[in-house]
């Protein structure tokens, strides 16, 4: 993933055990800056992984570092960390500007800082408008972005989003993932974005780490498990079985698929393709080299 | 001419100031406390009931000083001693039932709420640790019963002096009742914060824990009062010593150096000031170190 040296976060022989059960068996591995996707079913050990990042939990053995230091031996560090829990963990009495700005302070910021910090932080995820009014009474939507500013309120250099998804809708989840973009993108702060949801991290992390039964089952680039398959598909309007034929004439391997066709084949393909469109006289709706997704990167470990 | 103006947006700001650690969040967390205690920041439901305790607590201060202050300027100085009318010594035995019911029903917010509403697994992973964020919370419900204990004895102070026939000869006279009041008063206090905390840690649900500490004043000190009341000896004694209410007041009564009408036919009493002093201390140890495991390990 990265060299120890730019690591923010490293896990070192990361062992944790709960009586008879083994949540993480030797795990090692680095996340470095940008927005890194931690993929895993229920029980791979994402959430045993980030409690013991966040110095929550003791590893049984091995050793965890937060931006060079190990957090349950220091708290101290945890003022440069930030964490959106999954679950509820809003007051329902007080208002967004005064939860955000108690955050702040609880991270170690002055009065007056933690103040201006809480404004400015709820004007970027876009709830300044609503700031006054007690958090009780938001949507699901306004909840998980106050989720996200109290991870945020004190500036972090890293930050855990254990998923920030859940429960919206897709308007919501679309701007849920704007802004976990905007994280990094504009705010600089590093992201370790838990998730279900393939699409989701697949839209939005630049790495992923895929846990499966307490073992890392792969790590990489988000690009090289999306890659490109030499696989093209194609849609035509007119002159389907004219086209298959041209096609097959021309040497090129082709499968129907739903309401189009996949050709096997690289980018030297495409030309040949092009030229047996015109041939057919087809009308040519759509031609799109065709992506693995990471769904069946976890279905791969399912099998 | 119209005046013109352009809003510009800089954007995101990196902080770059200063990060205080842990005694800021420290402070944080007492400073919440004391917030939600008092329901400040909070909707008027969240004000009324500490409010209504410490205004009753400071009615009862002002009326005894509105009594003595009559009894004074009616039969001159020195008479609302003489007909021993109710001061700082006995304040806190007529208050106490009142000071416990506010404890019990205000104590458990501080504690119940950050579980019931997740909000814990928030502090813990802020420059604080389970015991740092219980010290905070004990601090500033202790603040909080420290106001509705010594408001009311200063207002009694001030109303004494100032019913007084000569105020300055009364304070010069009576100055000591002050170190004793605020003494008392912080055993007290300190007593009601850490059973209150102590109860709480183990619900989510503030009313279980409001209900229960009411009950547990409300039936110990009955229960065993009567019980010994009709037993003799060292067992009437120890029995007596478990009357909840009474184990911080047998302190008070050492500092006044009077016992109150709760505690004078205490059969606890005959076991002497060390006694005394050794299990009110006894019971603060052994209560605060509960919470303090309660919360040691605590992860979300």
């Amino acid at each position: 993933m990265s060299h120890n040296g730019d690591a923010l976060i490293t896990a070192t022989n990361l062992t944790k055990k709960y009586k008879d059960v083994t949540a993480l068996d030797n795990v090692s591995f680095n996340i470095s800056d940008g927005i890194t996707g931690i993929l895993g079913e229920n029980g791979a050990g994402k959430s045993t992984a980030i409690k013991i990042f966040l110095g929550l939990i003791p590893p049984t053995s091995g050793t965890a570092t937060v931006l060079g230091e190990n957090v349950s031996e220091n708290v101290n560090a945890r003022s440069r960390v930030g964490y959106m829990p999954e679950h509820d963990c809003l007051p329902t009495q007080v208002s967004a500007s005064e939860f955000l700005t108690h955050m702040a302070e609880l991270s170690g910021l002055p009065p007056r800082a933690a103040r201006t910090r809480a404004a400015d932080t709820l004007r970027h995820t876009g709830l300044f408008e609503e700031r006054y009014r007690a958090i009780g009474g938001y949507s699901t939507g306004m909840k998980q972005r106050v989720k996200l500013g109290q991870a945020l309120v004190h500036d972090p250099a890293f930050v855990f989003l254990d998923e920030p998804t859940a429960g919206l809708d897709p308007v919501g989840r679309e701007e849920m993932l704007d802004l976990v973009r905007k994280t990094h993108r504009d705010f600089g702060i590093s992201v370790l974005f838990s998730s279900h949801l393939m699409s989701d991290v697949e839209r939005t992390c630049d790495r992923i780490i895929v846990l499966h039964g307490g073992h890392v089952a792969e790590s990489g680039e988000v690009g090289q498990f999306i890659r490109e398959t030499e696989t093209v598909f194609i849609e035509v309007d007119t002159n389907r079985d004219e086209l298959v034929k041209t096609l097959e004439r021309r040497g090129v391997a082709v499968t129907p698929q739903g309401s189009g066709l996949t050709i096997q084949g690289t980018e030297k393909i495409y030309d040949e393709v092009r030229d047996a469109v015109v041939e057919a006289n087809a009308a040519l709706r759509r031609m799109t080299p065709q992506r693995r997704a990471l769904t069946e990167l976890f279905e791969k470990e399912h099998a | 001419m119209t005046a013109t103006g352009t809003v510009f947006d800089i954007g995101y700001q990196s902080y770059s100031g200063a990060r205080e650690g842990r005694m800021r969040a420290l402070t944080a967390v007492y400073k919440d406390g004391v917030r939600i205690a008092l329901g400040l920041g909070r909707g008027p439901r969240a004000k009324a009931l500490p409010w209504f305790f410490i205004a009753v607590l400071s009615m009862i201060g002002l009326v005894m000083a509105i009594i003595a202050g009559a009894a004074n300027t009616l039969g001159g100085d020195g008479t609302a001693e003489k007909m021993s009318l109710p001061t700082h010594s006995d304040y806190y035995g007529i208050a106490s039932m009142i000071l416990f019911v506010f404890a019990s029903i205000v104590g458990p917010e501080l504690l119940c709420r950050d579980r019931r509403e997740g909000t814990i697994s928030l502090y813990l992973v802020r420059p604080l640790t389970g015991a740092d964020y219980v010290a905070g919370r004990w601090l500033s419900f202790l603040s909080v019963l420290l106001l509705a204990t010594w408001l009311p004895q200063t207002i009694l102070f001030l109303g004494l002096c100032g019913g007084s026939p000569e105020p300055l000869k009364y304070f010069q006279s009576h100055w000591l009742d002050i170190p004793k009041f605020l003494a008392a008063g912080l055993v007290l206090s300190a007593f009601l914060t850490t059973i209150a905390l102590l109860v709480a840690s183990f619900t989510t649900r503030r009313a279980y824990a409001a209900v229960f500490l009411v009950g547990l004043f409300l039936i110990t000190t009955p229960f065993t009062v009567g019980v010994a009341q009709g037993m003799q000896g060292t067992l009437a004694q120890w029995l007596s010593m478990f009357a909840l209410s009474n184990i911080p007041l047998h302190i008070s009564d050492m500092i006044f150096a009077k016992p109150s009408e709760l505690t004078e036919n205490n059969h606890a009493r005959e076991l002497g000031r060390n006694v005394l002093i050794l299990w009110y201390l006894a019971w603060i140890t052994v209560m605060g170190a509960v919470i303090w495991f309660r919360y040691r390990r605590l992860t979300p």
